[in-house]
């Protein structure tokens, strides 16, 4: 498959005369094929914005190199603006105007035909709405605005930033309806979210940055199954003779209210044989799988922890001043972004 | 060309743009009714009268004349109570810039041909203040709202778009002074012709008129590109008010305060007012108060200095390009977040 974004080396420090200097994006790679419905996830203050604004042309990256549907970014970007439809953060509207005028302009602005207004109002579900003055909008009507304004190109790839912001759990069902339906129609899309549950659902392919860098890319599937301890959930009769039993035959178990987490189960069966030999019925079997929320707050050290309250948006060290070096857990194994 | 299109919408739609519309049309209305009140065509009394005070007038000039030359010849005496300058042609009514005229005896009588010029200078000012301030918050706005980070969604090309946006805007200003000065200028004669007089409108008229409305457009674009320039630099609207009552109220009051202090020479040329001034009217006769305060007295001191058209366009042009390629450079690096 064809590369759709590239992104080698990307590097960005802010600098104010208030707040010193803040490296927000630290040597990130990240790689977007054709086809894709490819989830970017990290913390707040990651990152995630200040790459998707250096590959839009919005903010000039410090070195790297990046390039998107082919072309070098931002210097070539004006060739494929027709074919990449984008909203970065939560994009503002002139509150006095109507969402059918703010989309004409832009379509006008754009050189589309301004029949598609009507088309992506219709489908982001605001075609009732599209007269009434973007002031009235709620921020979740103002989310789908954004995204129609992205989808008036028929974009080849679509970037969307925090889609769901401000979304009701009917309107995140729909944008995920949406994004499906515009992923089996061909279109690339990018989504940067803070729903994991959602990116797990809607994306085949993900990259998580943690401090500006690459935590972790490739097929969710994959990522997943890195995190995967072969662990069960097991509720058994006499669970310390059974916690005693599996230990034996090389398990880790802990047991916490008469039931058993067992560690190092490659093959489940082995458990339910093991205890049965003993005459031991195992009452319930729960293979315990990683999901995207676990594997995010371990890369990103993100575990909310009681006693600590966790910092937002903190700088990145550079990497000769960092205490610990990264740990390498990209799956895809096809670029090392540790220190 | 598309751009341009959607820019020109985008400014019309604009609620400040429209309210300034607005109060440059009450202003245009309050200013045309109260003329049409204070005014009334005169009568053939009336008109008769002025012709004789005219007539009079120039009489009494003539004979002044009459009598400089004479006590320079040495034929009468001098009259203690009459100033008698050292050249006489000073008085000589042949060489006046402007005689008496039949206006100048018409008391609640508008004339056009009288009124024309100062009415251009105030619509100007109104043109200058509209054109900084709409510059200044069309892209103050648009910066500050997330605006151009939407356009420049779709039109990658920084200086493309911030020059489409300037573009419009000197685009809309002229066609919005020349347009609002047909309606200005065509109401107001239109008064001079029904409730006043017209006054002597030959070609000498409408050439001078013509040269100063020239003068003031291009005061009011360089006004506009100001705002828009300011205002992108500081990527505020309220960062052209700032700079503009910043420099009015440090440099303009302050320093003046602070130079005439200090006994500077020639305070008037640091000021941006006088060469405003200069170019508005063409020429500017300045005074400078201390070339003479060492010397022996005003009487043979000549403190005076004259700043003219060309100079004052230079100075201006200077600041406004300086601001506008300062404002494109910025624009074209600046992390937009």
């Amino acid at each position: 498959m064809s590369a759709v974004i590239e992104i080698e080396g990307l590097r960005k420090t802010y600098r104010s005369v208030r707040k010193g200097r803040r490296v927000a994006v630290d040597g990130f790679d990240m790689l977007v094929e054709a086809g894709q419905v490819h989830g970017f996830l990290g913390p707040n203050g990651s990152g995630k914005t200040t790459t998707l604004r250096a590959l839009l042309g919005l903010v000039t990256p410090d070195s790297g190199r990046m390039s998107v549907l082919g072309e070098p970014a931002p210097e070539r970007l004006v060739r494929v603006a027709g074919r990449v439809g984008a909203i970065v953060e939560s994009p503002q509207f002139f509150g006095n105007f109507t969402g059918r005028r703010t989309l004409r302009l832009l379509a006008v602005a754009g050189g589309v035909p301004t029949a598609r207004v009507d088309a992506v109002l219709e489908q982001v579900g605001l075609h009732e709405r599209g007269d009434d003055r973007v002031k009235g909008y709620s921020l979740g009507m103002k989310q789908r605005l954004a995204v129609a304004s992205a989808l008036l190109k028929e974009p080849e790839l679509l970037i969307l930033d925090e889609p769901a912001n401000g979304l009701d759990p009917a309107g995140i069902r729909e944008m995920r309806d949406l994004v499906r339906s515009l992923a089996d129609s061909g279109v690339t899309v990018v989504i940067s979210s803070h729903i994991l549950a959602e990116i797990q659902l809607i994306c085949d392919h993900v990259t998580i940055v943690s401090d500006g860098r690459r935590v972790a890319a490739g097929p969710v599937r994959e990522v997943l199954a890195g995190f995967d301890r072969h662990e069960c959930r097991v509720r058994v009769t006499e669970p310390e003779r059974a916690a005693q039993l599996l230990r034996e035959v090389g398990m880790s178990v802990a047991v916490h209210e008469g039931v058993l987490a067992v560690g190092g189960a490659q093959e489940p069966e082995l458990i339910t044989r093991t205890l049965g030999e003993q005459g031991l019925w195992v009452g319930e079997l729960t293979p315990i799988r990683p999901d995207l929320e676990s594997v995010f707050l371990e890369l990103t050290g993100s575990t909310p922890h009681p006693a600590l309250p966790r910092q937002v948006g903190g700088s990145v060290l550079p990497a000769e001043e960092a205490d610990t070096p990264m740990i390498d857990l990209d799956v895809t194994g096809d670029r090392g972004v540790g220190a | 060309m598309n751009l341009v299109r959607a820019e020109v919408e985008r400014l019309a739609a604009r609620r400040f743009a429209q309210l300034m519309l607005v109060l440059l049309a009450l202003a245009f209305v309050i200013t045309a009714a109260t003329t049409v009140v204070g005014s009334h065509r005169p009568s053939a009394r009336e008109l008769a009268m002025a012709h004789a005070e005219v007539t009079a007038a120039i009489n009494s000039m003539e004979i002044e004349h009459e009598r400089c030359l004479a006590v320079k010849a040495g034929q009468v005496p001098p009259d203690e109570n009459a100033y008698l300058p050292r050249d006489c042609s000073e008085l000589d009514p042949m060489l006046r810039e402007q005689l008496p005229v039949v206006a100048d005896y018409l008391p609640g009588v508008f004339v056009f041909a009288q009124q024309a010029e100062p009415l251009t200078v105030i619509l100007i000012a109104f043109l200058l203040l509209f054109g900084f301030l709409v510059g200044a918050s069309y892209i103050g706005a648009d910066l500050n709202s997330g605006g151009v980070v939407n356009l420049l969604l779709w039109r990658p090309g920084r200086l493309a778009v911030l020059g489409a946006k300037l573009g419009t805007l000197l685009g809309v200003m002229v066609l919005l002074s020349v347009l609002a000065t047909v309606v200005y200028l065509g109401t107001f004669w239109l008064i001079g012709q029904t409730a006043g007089l017209p006054g002597q409108l030959d070609g000498e008229f409408w050439q001078k008129l013509a040269a100063g409305y020239g003068r003031g457009l291009v005061l009011v674009l360089l006004g506009s590109v100001l705002g828009f320039g300011i205002a992108t630099l500081g990527r505020h609207t309220s960062a052209a008010l700032g700079a503009f009552a910043a420099y009015a109220v440090v440099w303009e009051l302050g320093a003046r305060v602070v130079f005439e202090i200090l006994d500077v020479a020639r305070i008037e040329q640091l000021m941006l007012s006088t060469y405003v001034g200069a170019w508005l009217t063409g020429r500017l006769e300045l005074f400078d108060g201390s070339a003479c305060s060492d010397g022996p007295g005003f009487a043979v001191c000549d403190g005076t200095y004259t700043v003219t058209a060309g100079p004052a366009l230079a100075v201006l042009l200077a600041l406004t390009g300086a601001v506008t390629v300062a404002a494109f450079a910025t624009f074209r690096r600046r992390d937009l977040i």
